[in-house]
């Protein structure tokens, strides 16, 4: 076969460089923080858009008087909309919210004030919301730990499952990890962009084990583990490469037009897929599978 | 081996161009001024709140020690809905969490009311209901309203509880009624007003939010705290309705917001406007690279992806009788796309494995075969597995009654379904969109495959991926 490449004999290569990348990006995340969405941990976030230019200092004058010096004002662009963004650790009642559109619009009256959007979140449920999102993500890796055990006993389904789910923690961690050095604060965007890679990142390595355990059937029993790795890989590269364009097509112009229109929620939710989407592609071919084939390599099935 | 037709092309192609047009474009009888609507197109679509602005509210009960009962919440929606109704809000969601003691509520806010003030809408809709027994039923009209004139008997802090129950009345058969339990506060008044009224035959009147809701005829005198309310209802749907309604207004708790969005109307027109041009610049990049890298099998692999979104979308708009219609939010749309791109990949794989099999020297006929054998269990597997999330998300995420959320009910004792919200709607379409990646990425794309390869002029391998002779 011409344009082969040896991908367990690489194997080694591949996991120190993720290992690099991911090491580098959990420094990062430590000196750096991640920032939360109140989604999660609660607090208000009300935003006003408005005309013309907004004294600064009257607004946040007015915040401060309204909810207390712990608000934060900031002027910022949502959606393509310039707007004043009033932010507080804590929750606010309504009665506070309409005090505060009120106020806003009394400070200042030539810039004609109206609220854009507003969050406000009890801390409790925003815990609740988190780990409801955890479960989830653990009972989905189970069932798949499941499936993938039952569907690929006759090539080590065990194994295989458990180095499928090194992928996949690999690329959520990657996902996580461009969340936090972009510096977009983990929201319900978050959780859709962790499921979706979730999802993608498993199937691109199921094809592949599918393929491995295709050409054990066909080959001689006695062709080492790496050569049928290495040939399942090698015939399934175009694929899964194709794949990765297209769906990267899809998400990458998606993630062009939110920056062109500056739709920041949409921005958050693409840019970070677009990367899950190239991690899940690499740690499929380069990482899981040939890692898998050093393992079994070293422990060989019984004979039975 | 059986050979497919030619015919089942242009078959498979009729339909799916009719289920395209149809579900993008609907079908609407003109009457006249009347309008009505046969099939639900893309414009039927029911749209979350983050795309078309509105308010998402969470309720729970001031004080969360208290103790609260699921007829509390039916309360608590009762009156809600009872307000909404009230604004001219008649399209919102309501649920109950029973599990943490909440009531969300979503309602769309109309781009053409520009004083709309949400918090304040917030406010109004958590306010304690007002419920008032009064003797009699005299009303007087003050300041443009009518208003009761009878003094208050009891108030809601002094009603215990409302039920519908069957009791057998004087003529034996079963009769529906409202079974009243009252606190003990309430039960001397009831007893005095109750002793005055009946030897009058008159009646007692019970107010919600200013509104009577009923006007029961008092026969006899009350003095156990446990009166019945019978003759008017049909069936106890009728009598449960009423319970509700007092029940909602004798909460023993009051309840606030405990989280709270608004989305005005412009910011979200803006989110749908700029994915609709994304989908379509994705879409028409995907076909060039598809025909261009895979020809024949590239070009039938758009034809069942056209199939694939069209479907997606008539399950969503409510164009199948048994789905109902969904409320698409932007995670939702982001399920769509993901299964578009597993429905182009399932297209990859059959379109590569056809291609290696011509390249090995097997004729069409063979290539199209053994390609799609080959490829059947892989893309089953990946699909499987993608449908294995998407039915973890809706049994999390999704409504406690709902079906996924039953089938999981064992694994999640320690994280209660509770309500429907935006990563619901993220499962649901990634659910649907694999069912009909196997209906049009898988069946009717090979159909196609199989089908145009029957015509002479195509049967070139350069065509299916073969090298140019």
């Amino acid at each position: 076969m011409k344009n082969t490449f040896d991908f367990v004999a690489h194997r080694k290569m591949f996991a120190v460089i993720s290992a690099v990348i991911l090491g580098v990006a959990l420094i990062f995340n430590i000196i750096f923080g991640t920032a939360m969405d109140i989604t999660f941990k609660g607090g208000t976030l009300m935003r006003y858009s408005f005309e013309g230019t907004v004294d600064m200092a009257v607004a946040e004058k007015t915040a401060k008087d309204v909810l207390g010096n712990a608000a934060t004002v900031k002027q910022e662009t949502v959606n393509n909309t310039p707007v004043i963004s009033v932010s507080l650790v804590d929750e606010i009642s309504t009665d506070k919210q309409t005090e505060l559109d009120d106020a806003m619009a009394k400070a200042l009256p030539d810039n004609k004030m109206v609220q854009f959007s507003s969050n406000s979140l009890q801390a409790s449920m925003g815990k609740r919301f988190f780990a409801k999102c955890l479960v989830a993500v653990a009972l989905a890796a189970a069932f798949l730990l499941i499936y993938v055990g039952l569907r690929f006993r006759k090539i080590g389904g065990l194994s295989a499952g458990a180095f499928a789910l090194l992928a996949l923690a690999h690329d959520l961690l990657l996902v996580y990890f461009t969340f936090v050095i972009f510096r977009i604060p983990l929201n319900d965007n978050f959780v859709a962009v962790m499921l979706t890679i979730l999802g993608y990142s498993l199937n691109d390595t199921i094809v592949v084990f599918d393929r491995i355990r295709e050409n054990r059937r066909k080959l001689d029993e006695k062709t080492p583990i790496g050569d049928v790795v290495n040939m399942s890989l090698n015939q399934s590269f175009v694929r899964t490469r194709n794949t990765s364009i297209t769906t990267g097509i899809a998400v990458g112009t998606i993630a062009v037009v939110a920056l062109v229109l500056r739709m920041d929620a949409i921005i958050s939710f693409a840019v970070p897929m677009l990367f899950g989407v190239i991690s899940g592609f690499y740690s499929s071919m380069f990482l899981s599978v040939p890692l898998w084939a050093g393992w079994v390599e070293k422990h060989p099935a019984k004979k039975k | 081996m059986k050979r497919t037709s030619k015919s089942v092309f242009f078959i498979v192609l009729v339909l799916i161009v009719a289920l395209a047009y149809t579900s993008f474009f609907g079908i609407y009888t003109q009457f006249g001024d009347r309008t009505d609507t046969v099939i639900r197109g893309a414009k039927d679509i029911r749209w979350g709140i983050d795309i078309r602005g509105g308010v998402d509210v969470t309720y729970g009960p001031v004080d969360e020690s208290v103790a609260v009962t699921e007829a509390n919440l039916q309360g608590v929606e009762t009156i809600i809905a009872e307000r909404l109704i009230g604004k001219g809000i008649t399209d919102y969601e309501m649920y109950s969490d029973v599990a943490n003691h909440q009531v969300i509520v979503r309602f769309p806010w109309s781009s053409d009311e520009k004083d709309f003030d949400p918090a304040a809408a917030i406010e109004e809709l958590g306010q304690t209901a007002q419920l008032e027994f009064r003797m009699g039923d005299a009303t007087e009209e003050k300041d443009g309203k009518t208003v009761p004139t009878g003094s208050i008997v009891l108030t809601g802090k002094d009603v215990a509880s409302a039920e519908a129950v069957f009791i057998q009345n004087d003529n034996g058969t079963q009769e529906p009624v409202v079974q009243l339990t009252l606190n003990e506060s309430g039960k001397n008044a009831f007893a005095e007003a109750t002793k005055k009224q009946s030897a009058s035959k008159g009646t007692i009147s019970i107010w919600l939010d200013g509104a009577m809701i009923s006007n029961p005829t008092v026969q006899d005198t009350i003095t156990g705290g446990i009166a019945t309310i019978s003759g008017s209802f049909e069936t106890l749907t009728d009598a449960a309705d009423l319970a509700n309604l007092i029940n909602s207004g004798s909460l023993p708790f009051a309840i606030e917001a405990k989280s709270s969005g608004t989305v005005s109307p412009t910011m979200g027109e803006k989110a749908l406007e700029a994915m609709v041009l994304a989908g379509i610049i994705a879409f028409v990049l995907i076909a060039v690279f598809m025909i261009v890298y895979y020809r024949l099998p590239g070009l039938v692999a758009v034809i069942a992806l056209i199939g694939q979104i069209a479907g997606s979308i008539a399950a969503i708009s409510g164009y199948f009788g048994v789905l109902d219609s969904f409320t698409l939010t932007l995670p939702g749309i982001a399920g769509i796309v993901l299964s578009i791109g597993i429905g182009v990949d399932a297209n990859v794989i059959t379109a590569e494995r056809v291609k290696e099999e011509i390249r090995s020297g097997k004729t069409i006929d063979n290539a199209i075969r053994l390609g799609s054998k080959n490829s059947f269990w892989s893309i089953f597997d990946g699909n499987i597995s993608v449908v294995i999330v998407a039915v973890v998300l809706m049994g999390v995420f999704g409504p406690a009654d709902g079906i996924w959320s039953m089938l999981l009910k064992p694994l999640l004792f320690w994280a209660p379904a509770s309500t429907t919200g935006s990563v619901y709607s993220f499962g649901y379409t990634l659910f649907i969109g694999v069912i009909f990646n196997f209906v049009m990425g898988v069946w009717a794309s090979r159909a196609m495959l199989r089908s145009v390869s029957r015509f002479k002029f195509l049967r070139k391998p350069w065509l299916y991926g073969g090298v140019k002779e």
